[in-house]
Formats: C-alpha cells, structure tokens, sequence
C-alpha cells in the first residue's frame, strides 16, 4: 500500500515545528528518521494531514555530554548512539539494547527518540530509557518542560499532540550491564527483553514485552543484587516479577500473556548471568 | 484531500533528475518512475525486506522508507553505482565487482530479485567493517529477506571477500 494524501514541510527550526504542531495538533505528525512512521504511512494506519519533516533542523543530531547526564537531539540516530564512545562509557544500558534494535540500516535513519516515542509494545528502548532514569526536553508553543521517561512512556499519560521532544537525557552512570531478549526474528520487535545493569549497588531491572508499556522491575533488582555474583533461580525472578507488575500483562496474536510471562524470568536471569560474567572478568 | 505537488530535483546515479512529484510519492517509486532506476526492487514496501536499498548523501537506506520530496537536493546512487561506492575501487571483470563476482561465484543468488538491495548495503557495511566477525554478518543480513538462497550461500560470497 502507499501513503494517503498529506501537506509536507521542512521547518528549519525547532520553533517553526511546534508553531505547526500547535495549528495541526490532531492532524499533523513529526517525520525524522521515519522507521516507524513511515511504514504506518504507508499502511494507512496514520493517516496525517500535515507531515512535518524535522530532518533537516540543524544541532539535533548531536550527543553532549553535560556535568550528570548525556543530552541527545531529536536526530541522533541509533547506529550513531550505538557506536559513540560517550554512550559505552555513560549509558552502557542504552549501548547494550540499541545492539539488538533492528539491523545497521535501519539503525543508521531511525533516531533514539523516535523510537521510544512510537512506544511500541514490545519494543527496547522504552523500558530501558524508564528503567535508566531517562528524562525528556519536551517542547511547546509556549515554553519548554523535562518530563521523567516513566511518566511519558508509562501507562498514565502519553505525549501531547502539540509537543515535541527535542532531546532525551540520560543519566551518566558507568554500570556493568547485561541484556538478553527472545523475538521470533532477530533484529525483529522481541517477545521479551531484559536489560540488567548495575552501578555500585543500584541495580536497575528494564523488561519490555511483558506490560503494554516498558516495565521498569525494582523487586526483579533488588533480587538479583542481593544473589551476586550467584544469579536467582528462574522461579524466584518469576516471583520477585509478580510484585512488578503493573495492571494486565500484554498478549497479542503470536505470544499470550502465560507465556510472556513465562519467558521474562528466563530472559531476565540471562541478561543478570551476562551482567554478572562481565562483573567477573573486570 | 488534494494532492500536494511539489518539485524536486536530486542527483540520480550522477544524473540530474527533476521532477514535479506528489508528497506522498515514495523515494523507491521515485526512482523506478521518474529516474528509471530499475535496480530499485520494490517488494514489502515497508521496511522489512531490504530490496529498495540504496544509498543517500553516503548512506545506505530503505527507499520504500523516505519520500521523494525527503531526497530533495541529495546525491542518491543505486545498484548502477556500486563500482563506485563498494571499498577498494573494485576493479571490474566481465562487468561485475569483486562482491558481485563472490556472489556469482558462491550462488548467492537464485531468483535475484533481493540482490541489487543486498549488494548495495553490503557494500557500504563492508567499507566501513573491515573485517567483520560472523555475529556482525548476520546483524547486517537481518535486514534482508532472500527466500531462494537460504542465507548460507550469501555469507559465504560475503566471507570470501574480507581482508
């Protein structure tokens, strides 16, 4: 299938896209690196009277790193986030999933924030950037705020139709990590995926797949963080995950909810023996 | 709604191509229609297969995943350019580049209609991965479906030519 019709425009800046944003709240749709968009442009599934493409606003494709955390534009593509120096370092949680997003082309168009903001079911980056700390630079007509990851991405509340995200930050915090995910096709969205990292004694839990939204599990955490360098026996993590849980588990046409939530203790105590193996060998 | 027209100009395989387009045309119909690049093979339309692979401003994309109006002002070079884009200069025998000649010579290929998308992003992540270990291979070969050849085959034309 092809596009319906729509209005195309390539503001130059970030002001000039939310002023349009603000006369075409329901109707018009952010365009960047398009992996996600376009497709659903392309089925029909969205269908946008104006398409506002941001490609070209110049100094959103840059990854900063401020006094505590690592700022990254709105164009900041992933293959770009994968292999920057500053991320490995930093944020190694976001370098560890982004491995696993999609293949290198797809990579190199889709940007970081376009992907936690389409919040697919499923999908890495969300519960990571919830289970982080990640914040947002969420931009309007009328003045800017930060938004914390976990109320956007969360189930409560999604992002205005008149905002837009102009930066995501991430917390710098030098962590030993380990991410695992079962899909049914690698580089394909994961049944379930698990992200374990640790710093000092935060440990931090991050599953998508498990909840319509990313599920960031502190009790998953506090589990394994106790047991290292040991990691928990597969029907202790499914215990510990119970208490996470927030609302249904999700179920769609190829994975029900019994086995989601089968294969999240298992895919997590691999991400936690990953982590724990690269605690063993620093 | 009306269509939006409206105009644009890139350069096609070192040629200049302009034309008045609506803003919903895909870059990948684009290119067969208006620039007559028939190695832009249109299967999935969507992003999954791979096939419309093709390379703007230096980098390799999904054809079926940008607009044409999105290419404006660009340099896109197709499957027609990849002597020039593949790494080390590829110096032709019987019209063909050395990954061209690997796939030729491993069997990489059966129906071909997957090929010209596979050799262009092949291309481009071997010039940047030197030497590429086999995990890094099948990383990059997620991106392509090929239902004849069975991937082996493909992996193998692809090893064959490092270093």
């Amino acid at each position: 299938m092809k596009p319906a019709p729509f209005r195309y425009v390539r503001p130059g800046s970030v002001a000039e896209a939310v002023g349009l944003l603000a006369t075409h709240a329901t109707t018009g749709r952010l365009l960047a690196g398009g992996q996600s968009l376009m497709p659903l442009l392309s089925r029909r599934v969205e269908r946008p009277s104006l398409v506002i493409d941001i490609n070209r606003i110049a100094g959103l494709d840059e990854i900063e790193i401020l006094p505590t955390r690592i700022r990254m534009g709105a164009l900041v593509r992933q293959e770009q986030a994968l292999w920057s120096p500053i991320v490995h370092r930093d944020v190694a949680g976001l370098a560890a999933a982004l491995a696993w997003v999609a293949n290198p082309v797809v990579r190199q168009r889709g940007t970081v924030i376009g992907n936690l903001v389409t919040n697919s079911p499923g999908a890495e980056l969300p519960a990571v950037a919830m289970a982080l700390g990640a914040e947002f630079v969420v931009r309007r007509v009328n003045g800017e705020e930060i938004v914390a990851a976990e109320t956007l991405l969360g189930p409560c509340r999604g992002l205005a139709a008149d905002a837009m995200i102009t930066h995501v930050l991430w917390p710098r915090r030098p962590a030993h990590v380990g991410f695992y995910e079962v899909a049914r096709r690698e580089g394909h969205a994961p049944v379930v995926s698990s992200l374990v990292t640790l710093t000092g004694e935060d440990c931090r839990v991050a599953l998508s797949g498990v909840c319509p939204t990313g599920l960031a599990c502190p009790s998953v955490a506090r589990m394994i963080a106790q047991r290292l360098p040991r990691v928990p026996e597969v029907a202790e993590l499914a215990g510990a995950l119970r208490e996470d849980l927030l609302g249904s588990v999700y179920s769609d046409a190829y994975s029900s909810a019994r086995y989601r939530l089968e294969v999240a203790p298992v895919v997590s105590q691999r991400a936690a023996r990953l982590m724990a193996l690269q605690i063993g060998s620093a | 709604m009306t269509d939006d027209l409206m105009d644009v100009v890139m350069s096609v395989d070192g040629a200049t191509v302009s034309a008045r387009v609506r803003a919903r045309l895909l870059l990948s119909d684009f290119l067969r229609e208006h620039a007559a690049a028939g190695g832009v093979h249109v299967a999935c339309g969507h992003g999954v297969c791979g096939a419309c692979t093709i390379v703007v401003d230096g980098v390799a994309v999904r054809a079926c995943l940008m607009l044409a109006v999105q290419a404006d002002g660009c340099a896109v070079q197709t499957i027609a350019s990849l002597p020039l884009f593949e790494a080390g200069g590829a110096p032709e025998i019987d019209g063909l580049t050395r990954l061209q000649r690997a796939f030729r010579d491993h069997h990489a290929l059966q129906c071909g209609y997957c090929t010209p998308g596979l050799l262009v992003s092949t291309a481009k992540f071997l010039a940047e991965f030197k030497s590429p270990n086999r995990a890094q291979i099948l990383d990059h070969l997620n991106g392509h479906l090929c239902r004849c050849s069975g991937y082996a085959n493909i992996i193998a034309a692809i090893e064959s030519v490092l270093q």
